[in-house]
């Protein structure tokens, strides 16, 4: 007697499906805050006639504690102009923003540096601040 | 002939599309957090100069910034006061190297203070130009 081999189908479980897209999702979100400063403590200062500022690979901010950060990784300022100036290499004028996000209460002693580090870096300041309603 | 009426009252909604729901309301959130745009100030600063480099100078506007009050060429001016003297201070002068404002900020002046007469000066028509002190290393026998 010849016995008939069952063939059995394997099926990949569509339930999954959800959660799987979920946690790629979750990881992808977490990759992309370690590289933006979003998750650093500042409040902005306040000015009017405010126009919004175009995309740019620099973001340079100084958080409450006053540590300054490039693109969200802490840096100490003598390292800023290079780091800006490679960040910024080849683009023509014009071209070559540099968002600066400070804490309010930042004291001059500490942000002035940072400005002459990126206008000695070729960088356009755009000090990102919130609209004055006074 | 009776027909029996047949009740089905209790439906589940599918569960399987509960898992695409929920990863379509994470990105529809994610897109909405996202697409907030940053607003700002552009600032030019002129290129930076040694003290040798500045004759001219002494016919510039020089604001002196500290914790809380504002000088213009040595004298307190009330902060109300302030867009309208620099504004009528600028309107005198007629060339972009004669706008230039001289801004010399004590170290303790907070950012929020140093924004907000800068951008006054900006609109008034300025040119900021920043006064730093530089460091010096001083090797001591």
């Amino acid at each position: 007697m010849k016995i008939t081999r069952r063939s059995a189908r394997a099926e990949v479980p569509s339930m999954a499906m959800g959660d799987i897209a979920f946690n790629l999702l979750i990881f992808f979100v977490i990759l992309a805050r370690a590289q933006d400063d979003s998750h650093l403590q500042w409040t902005p200062a306040e000015a009017k006639n405010l126009q919004n500022a175009t995309n740019s690979v620099v973001s340079v901010l100084i958080d409450s504690d006053s540590k300054l950060y490039l693109n969200g990784q802490q840096l100490g300022i003598s390292q800023l102009a290079g780091r800006v100036e490679s960040l910024l290499e080849g683009a023509p004028s014009g071209e070559r923003p540099v968002l600066l996000k400070i804490h309010n209460e930042a004291l001059a002693q500490r942000f002035e540096p940072v400005i002459e580090a990126i206008s000695e870096a070729g960088g356009e300041l755009v000090h990102i601040v919130e609209e004055d309603r006074d | 002939m009776r027909i029996a009426r047949t009740t089905k009252l209790l439906v589940e909604p599918p569960s399987s599309a509960t898992g695409d729901i929920a990863f379509n309301l994470i990105v529809f959130f994610l897109v909405c957090a996202s697409v907030q745009p940053d607003r700002g100030r552009l600032q030019v600063l002129p290129t930076s100069e040694t003290a040798d480099e500045k004759q001219q100078q002494t016919e510039n506007i020089e604001v002196q910034l500290t914790r809380t009050a504002v000088l213009v060429n040595g004298d307190a001016v009330p902060l109300a006061r302030f867009p309208a003297q620099i504004k009528a201070a600028l309107a005198a002068k007629k060339t972009p190297s004669e706008k230039v404002v001289i801004v010399k900020s004590r170290p303790d002046t907070p950012y929020h203070h140093w924004i907000r007469v800068t951008a006054t000066i900006e609109d008034a028509g300025g040119i900021i130009t920043l006064q730093l002190e530089e460091e010096r290393e001083v090797i001591v026998p």
